[in-house]
């Protein structure tokens, strides 16, 4: 077993898919922060914001041949930017229409589950008679090949652009939840939306600009995941669920958790499915989570279960 | 909306026929006398004519219409024929349905199809009782010769004879010292993968084996293939994971050969690939795709003539097996029944578009051809058959 001569580029692997993870994983946490409730449509936000970032990045390239140089930064720019539009847009129509209704009328937790899993199926449904049932790929935006190596793995440009961008996402809403008035208000009605309101947070607006951020999140990982992989109008649906995974894994409403979660899950899987046959990869990875959450049933950042609310 | 259209014409088309066939129906020999005072015969399709994989059926329907369409404007054709066309929906709950309404049918003398295994093992029963030949251009699961059925009979060779000649393609004309053999988990991928694997090590080519279910993310197992550092990957699975497969090699640099089967047989693995990545890739079938192959130019600017579409898989199979009930049909003379025609086809031996039609006593066609495609230019072109890609 050459575990050993492959373990950087797994790593590598593992990153990339990883980073990826984390990225939609940040929507999940999020929302549970400031709703405790798993936002189960998060997936198909994800799958609209790549759709409208692949179909952006197809316009502007329409045939002919991979542009370079400037065009390529332009275009992938262009891409991340319409795919997070449409995901916060998303988002902002899912929590109008899914969520605050039943808000107001102080439904039980149970019928914003539901009301989650009905807009998640119309999204899908909607999208499949849209852009078709067939995985609809990308052109390349620009030309892939190894940049460097590291360790004796190598690093493509694809991997890389990944890496970039998903690392400064992290690394501004990171700071944006820490540091901005914004993120303290966040941080408030997570911790108790009561005492939020008394201290004059205006919760409705601080659940809407949550779901906004999760969906920009999720919107420009959607483009990344089309432009690496493909798009189709069931690819939420597994991301979905490992991001969600991330999430619980990383302690669900923690930001920094989610984070952790989704490059974890990414190693594990990568590494699991060389060392395994590839079949047992989500096999390894769910066992490891089963694992963890035995021994921390928080999650490996998270406070605490219950909530004094 | 084009698809609607073409639906709503061949439900157009069914009723007109069966209205057609109902006025004539008075006659004892099944067949009547056309305008053209030839007398005029009836054959049916039973295949999926809606439904999800309705596609192949409409390929295979197609086909059947340009035979006939062929052989009712040749000037020395002796009779005219009609078709009758049964909808099965590919499925086995409504394979017998459909067969029961061709066989209750008089008029109808022989049958195209059905055209998926599933439905051929619930239909076969009946056609075999009513002594009806069935002819399947495109059913492929091995057993199905081994059932019993006396009436029935396949222009395809089966799945298992797929994955030995690849094997054989793999050992003697691209001559790896090592092979990985990935499936993707299904009961189509793991029997394939199973055959293909068994044949090499009867011919002592190295490989090493994988199986991973169908997903989008195919970087990790790209970095386990290239690791192997095999010269030829073979996938056994559907065209749209193996698209994603070529890209995840191709992005890490995998040179080698990237290979399939039939379920990857399709315009669609470029489309989505990309024409860059795809370049160069191989697929092997049993079947022939007629744009592919310059010598069958002829059928496919006839088949567009009469359809108005490109043929599709099975489209050829279809054709073949259409133009060899009407060869029957010719060398019977005046006594055309069911009967005759069921008891002489057996014995057929014509050269096919896609290969020399002739039969084993199970209803097998002898010649067992698998053909290569490779993408070149965006395309998939046809390199040759098996047999003769080995030869040398």
């Amino acid at each position: 077993m050459d575990f050993v001569h492959q373990f950087w580029q797994l790593t590598v692997d593992g990153l990339m898919s990883g980073s990826l993870y984390a990225v939609i994983a940040l929507g999940y946490t999020l929302v549970y922060g400031v709703l405790q409730l798993i936002n189960f449509a998060h997936s198909e936000v994800f799958m609209l914001g790549a759709f409208g970032g692949l179909f952006a990045a197809r316009g502007l390239m329409d045939g002919g041949d991979t542009p370079s140089g400037l065009a390529s930064v332009g275009i992938v720019a262009v891409g991340l930017g319409v795919g997070a539009m449409v995901g916060a847009l998303a988002a902002f129509t899912l929590e109008r229409v899914a969520y605050r209704p039943l808000r107001r009328r102080g439904a039980p937790r149970l019928a914003f589950l539901i009301s989650a899993i009905g807009a998640s199926l119309f999204a899908v449904n909607l999208a499949g008679k849209e852009f078709g049932r067939n995985n609809v790929s990308m052109p390349e935006p620009f030309t892939n090949g190894e940049v460097f190596k590291i360790f004796g793995a190598s690093v493509n440009t694809k991997t890389l652009v990944i890496f970039v961008v998903a690392a400064a996402m992290l690394l501004i809403l990171d700071t944006l939840v820490a540091r901005t008035r914004l993120g303290q208000s966040i941080r408030a009605v997570a911790q108790d939306s009561d005492t939020a309101v008394m201290m004059g947070v205006n919760v409705d607006r601080v659940i809407v600009l949550t779901f906004i951020i999760g969906g920009l999140l999720a919107g420009a990982g959607g483009f990344l995941y089309a432009m690496t992989f493909t798009a189709s109008f069931t690819m939420g649906f597994i991301p979905g669920v490992k991001a969600f995974t991330a999430a619980v894994l990383g302690g669900i409403g923690n930001v920094r958790g989610a984070m952790l979660g989704g490059v974890l899950l990414g190693l594990i899987e990568s590494y699991g499915g060389y060392i395994f046959q590839a079949s047992y990869k989500n096999v390894i990875a769910f066992l490891v989570l089963v694992l963890i959450l035995m021994i921390r049933p928080q999650g490996l950042l998270g406070e605490r279960l219950g909530r004094a609310a | 909306m084009a698809r609607r259209r073409l639906l709503g014409a061949i439900a157009l088309a069914t009723a007109a026929t069966l209205t057609v066939a109902a006025c004539g129906s008075d006659d004892d020999e099944g067949g009547s006398t056309g305008a053209s005072g030839k007398p005029e015969y009836t054959i049916g399709f039973q295949g999926p004519l809606s439904g999800s994989d309705s596609q192949l059926g409409v390929n295979g329907v197609n086909g059947v219409k340009t035979a006939i369409a062929e052989w009712n404007e040749n000037p020395a054709a002796t009779f005219t024929l009609k078709l009758v066309e049964q909808d099965d929906e590919g499925s086995p709950d409504k394979g017998p349905t459909a067969a029961a309404a061709l066989i209750d049918n008089s008029d109808v003398l022989a049958v195209v199809g059905p055209m998926f295994s599933g439905a051929t093992k619930a239909s076969e029963p009946a056609f075999s009782d009513a002594g009806l030949l069935s002819v399947s251009p495109s059913a492929t699961n091995p057993d199905l010769t081994k059932l019993g059925f006396t009436t029935f009979y396949r222009v395809i060779p089966n799945d298992a004879v797929q994955g030995e000649a690849v094997a054989d393609y793999i050992t003697k004309a691209l001559k790896p010292t090592k092979v990985f053999s990935l499936d993707d988990a299904s009961e189509y991928g793991t029997g394939l993968s199973k055959v293909l694997e068994g044949r090499l090590t009867s011919n002592g080519t190295t490989f090493v084996h994988d199986s991973i279910n169908p997903t989008t993310d195919y970087t990790s197992e790209a970095t386990k293939i290239i690791s192997e550092n095999p010269e030829v990957v073979y996938y056994s699975g559907y065209y749209s994971t193996f698209a994603l497969l070529t890209k995840a090699l191709k992005d890490k640099g995998y040179t080698g050969k990237i290979m399939s089967g039939d379920g990857s047989l399709d315009p669609q693995y470029i489309e989505q690939a990309g024409a860059a990545a795809a370049e160069g890739a191989v697929i092997s079938c049993p079947c022939l795709l007629a744009q592919a192959d310059p010598e069958a130019a002829d059928f496919v600017a006839s088949y567009q003539k009469v359809t108005g579409e490109e043929p599709g898989t099975y489209s050829a199979e279809a054709y073949d097996v259409t133009n060899a009930i009407i060869e029957t049909i010719k060398g019977l003379g005046d006594d055309v029944t069911r009967e005759s025609i069921a008891g002489k086809f057996g014995s057929i031996d014509i050269q096919g578009l896609t290969k020399q039609i002739k039969f084993t006593p199970e209803g097998e066609v002898t010649d067992a051809a698998v053909l290569i495609y490779e993408v070149k230019d965006g395309k998939l072109a046809l390199v040759g058959t098996v047999s003769e890609l080995t030869a040398g």
